[in-house]
């Protein structure tokens, strides 16, 4: 559920800007560790949870602006190094800032209650609140994007930038918003995952190489896709860790590689 | 444009390869002629991966599947079957090459950021497999028991000084096969295939094929530089098959120009450089590294020698008009 | 030389091409014409394989082409320069040139020795002079300007030796005297490689000057073909394309 937030983030920027974020992991790391930090200060979940996702999206923002945006007309290369360069840069100032050694906060005490039985299942209470958070975002990012007129003037500006910007609109600005709008949704995934996993520096490698994955899969530019393909990922991970525990991302590769073979343009994206 | 010639570059290499013989007796520090084995290692791989980047306009983000994939079975050849080195050698260059065609033909497929996915999977699946693969690989610890190296030809490998002679002399050896091919006409219809596919496909060449081969070419190169590591540190880990791999090889690329020949190999010797000079003062060597990549990817695109390059030809506009045409064309 | 017979094509339901039948005689040199639209360079792409025909056949010299690759077409004899020059803009005019030699004569993907080749070299120092671009041989193409980069397309098309030659608007882009000026090389080319040449042009006073028969295009169909005299006073061409001004010239 969190890898569907991380992932509609994902391809919504690359939807719009056409551009890969190859950093986006370590706006989930942000994420958790400002949630971490915010919930030490305030003991207040909540708060952290919405503090962390909007400072990762006013990160994203700046990062957008000041970096990325140099970098839109230019080669593929430049754009992965630049987040390759920012990966190593944000790793090391977590670690110099938090510590380089796992951290974990527990679980806060509005969701310390027994878990719920549900269909024959065990589902701890906060794994309903994910579910019902993801949902809910989920809802709220379609209406957005296909209901208001802040969502058309994101598409128009995905299919024709330049036109987009001679009707007087402020390209600069869509562009900024998406990519902030991605950033939020990634740190409010890691936000969200504080309770439940441990951090480390680093720790957004493996999410976003599971995004690209589901990116890959739902297609690239589609929020659904990415809903849809957040689920499948989720089921061939379960699957996996039963039969074959270590090899789990192989599998998950496996699934990629068939996928960008038969049907590069995924489930629901836009041919390119 | 000056064409070189084969004998120049043999010349080139022959002087290039004398002095790197040579230095352990004017400065005989270890660190020395165990920066140059890690150089040889790195820069025959990034030279590799600008074939297909620089000259092939292939920009593929899995390469460091090829440098894993030669570092592992270089290793396991001589670990687990004992063959000798010669043997070994020739052994992993057929795996990196049968390898490189199977998956090439996948990936050839795919057009741009598609193609770099799927290298990209790939070598991520690979490092899967290592890291699974306890019992043949030794999973996450890497290959435990070192690479025995019985001697060949009366080479004793297990000597440092021969393995550093050795190592130069598959460097440059392998530059100087690396750059005949990109020389011959393979290599430029490989630059055309670069340019424009189109136009080439409208002159009757058949594009996958091109760009097959240099997939292959490059790949087995890229295992060459994966063995030279395996041989330096006697072992193989999966480090060596992580994305970072590919990453920093993508890096020495930009840092030393992908539109000259032996950019890559500068671009190498810079960023191990600064590896040992950043380690010595601090252990965050990645928010080092990460500046400085930022200060490459957005002011000095071209890399230190297309940089130089640029430099030279505006030099010589000045003194003849006629050349300022031939100034190198932009690329993004 | 070059026929097509009931050249049909669509896109997506915009039918481009109607069932076409056109014949081009060897060693004729040809105009084809047309308003915006009308299937000029989709009959181009169908010749030479950038698409393949819905329904139709393409025959050169006899033989059956449609449905062929681009690449194996044109092995065939076809050669094609672009509306938009489609060079390499990284080599030198000569590398170029030298490069087009090399996949003509087979040798693109040797190995062994270095570029460029012995053999490729007359070859290719003949065709660059027939364009005139003697004098830039070692400018980088990216770096030529317009008018150079479309003789340099042309040279390109040329170092294939075909026997069919497609040029789509040759002079595109260019002020007035540098079209006449490439009009009249590839006239001399023409002359001299003896070769079928069909091109597509929008200047009719090149059209009229320089064509030895016209076909004239219409929204997928043939609408008149026929000598310059012929098409000039042709009803339906003067209605639909030309205006009268033409033919107020005849009179």
């Amino acid at each position: 559920m969190l890898l569907f937030l991380v992932a509609a983030g994902l391809s919504l920027i690359f939807g719009t800007l056409k551009v890969t974020n190859f950093m986006h992991g370590s706006l989930y790391m942000l994420g958790a560790y400002f949630a971490y930090t915010l919930y030490n200060l305030t003991g207040s979940y909540t708060i952290a949870v919405i503090g962390a996702a909007i400072g990762v999206g006013l990160f994203a923002l700046v990062f957008e602006r000041l970096f990325m945006s140099r970098v839109y007309s230019a080669d593929v290369l430049l754009q992965l190094l630049v987040c390759y360069a920012f990966i190593l840069i944000l790793d090391d100032a977590v670690k110099i800032i938090w510590g380089a050694e796992f951290l974990s906060m527990g679980m806060p005490a509005a969701f310390q209650r027994p878990p719920i039985l549900l269909a024959g299942g065990v589902l701890p209470v906060f794994y309903l609140f994910l579910i019902g958070v993801t949902l809910l975002v989920a809802g709220a990012l379609g209406y957005l994007i296909t209901r208001t007129r802040y969502g058309k003037i994101v598409r128009a500006a995905a299919i024709n930038p330049t036109m987009t910007s001679a009707l007087g609109i402020n390209t600069a600005l869509v562009f900024g918003s998406v990519f902030a709008l991605g950033g939020l949704l990634a740190g409010l995934a890691g936000a969200l995952a504080v309770p439940v996993r441990s951090m480390v520096a680093g720790m957004g490698f493996s999410i976003l190489i599971e995004s690209f994955i589901v990116t890959v899969i739902g297609g690239m530019g589609s929020v659904a896709g990415a809903l849809v393909g957040a689920l499948l990922i989720g089921l061939v991970r379960s699957f996996g860790t039963i039969g074959f525990p270590l090899f789990t991302e192989g599998i998950m590769f496996l699934f990629m590689t068939v996928f960008l073979i038969a049907r590069p343009s995924g489930l629901f994206g836009k041919d390119q | 444009m000056k064409q070189s010639s084969i004998a120049r570059d043999a010349l080139l290499a022959g002087v290039a390869l004398l002095v790197l013989v040579l230095l352990p007796t004017l400065f005989p520090a270890k660190s020395l002629s165990d920066f140059v084995i890690r150089l040889s290692a790195f820069a025959i791989f990034a030279t590799s991966l600008n074939l297909l980047i620089g000259y092939g306009g292939m920009v593929s983000f899995g390469h460091g599947l090829f440098y894993g994939l030669g570092a592992y079975s270089f290793a396991l050849l001589m670990q687990k079957m004992g063959t000798s080195v010669p043997v070994a050698f020739a052994l992993t260059i057929l795996i990196n090459g049968a390898v490189a065609v199977v998956i090439g033909a996948i990936c050839i497929r795919l057009k741009e950021i598609y193609f770099s996915f799927l290298t990209l999977a790939f070598q991520m699946l690979l490092h899967s497999c290592i890291i699974a693969w306890t019992s043949v690989t030794g999973g996450d610890q890497g290959l435990t028991g070192g690479i025995p190296r019985p001697a060949f030809l009366g080479i004793r490998l297990d000597d440092p000084h021969h393995l550093y002679i050795f190592c130069c002399v598959v460097l440059v050896g392998s530059l100087l096969v690396m750059r005949h091919l990109m020389q011959s006409s393979f290599g430029y219809t490989l630059r055309m295939t670069r340019d424009n596919p189109r136009r080439a496909g409208f002159l009757g060449i058949q594009v996958w094929r091109i760009r097959l081969l240099a997939f292959v070419v490059a790949g087995i190169f890229g295992g060459v530089g994966g063995m030279l590591m395996s041989l330096f540190v006697s072992s193989a880990y999966p480090d060596f098959a992580y994305w970072t791999v590919s990453g920093e090889a993508v890096f020495m690329i930009l840092l030393g120009g992908m539109n000259v020949f032996l950019g890559p190999l500068a671009g190498a010797g810079i960023l191990l450089l600064l590896n040992d000079m950043v380690t010595r003062f601090t252990e965050h060597y990645s928010l080092v590294l990460g500046v400085v990549i930022l200060f490459f990817a957005l002011g000095l695109r071209k890399g230190l020698l297309g940089f130089v390059v640029d430099v030279w030809a505006r030099r010589a506009a000045r003194k003849q008009p006629a050349a300022v045409a031939a100034q190198p064309v932009q690329r993004a | 030389m070059l026929t097509v017979e009931n050249l049909r094509k669509s896109f997506g339901g915009v039918s481009a091409m109607n069932g076409i039948s056109l014949d081009f005689a060897e060693g004729s040199l040809t105009a084809v014409i047309g308003p915006n639209g009308a299937g000029k360079t989709t009959l181009f792409n169908l010749v030479t394989g950038a698409f393949r025909p819905d329904s139709g056949r393409v025959v050169l010299a006899g033989r059956d082409i449609a449905g062929l690759s681009a690449p194996q077409i044109v092995r065939k004899g076809i050669g094609r320069a672009f509306q938009i020059a489609s060079i390499f803009p990284s080599l030198t005019v000569r590398d170029s040139i030298l490069g087009a030699v090399n996949a003509h004569r087979g040798w693109h993907a040797r190995l062994a020795r270095r570029f460029p080749l012995k053999e490729a070299q007359a070859h290719a120092d003949e065709v660059m002079d027939l364009v005139g671009l003697g004098s830039q041989a070692h400018v980088l193409s990216g770096n030529l300007p317009h008018g150079d980069q479309k003789l340099l397309d042309i040279a390109l098309a040329l170092a294939l030796e075909p026997r069919v030659l497609l040029l789509d608007e040759p002079t595109a882009g260019m002020g007035s005297e540098e079209r006449w000026q490439m009009i009249e090389t590839v006239h001399k080319l023409w002359q001299r490689k003896q070769l079928t040449l069909i091109f597509i042009e929008h200047d009719m006073d090149i059209v009229f000057k320089y064509a030895q028969t016209i076909r004239v295009l219409s929204y997928g169909t043939v609408l008149a073909e026929g000598s310059p005299d012929e098409v000039r006073r042709h009803p339906k061409v003067i209605e639909a394309y030309l205006g009268t001004r033409f033919e107020a010239d005849q009179k």
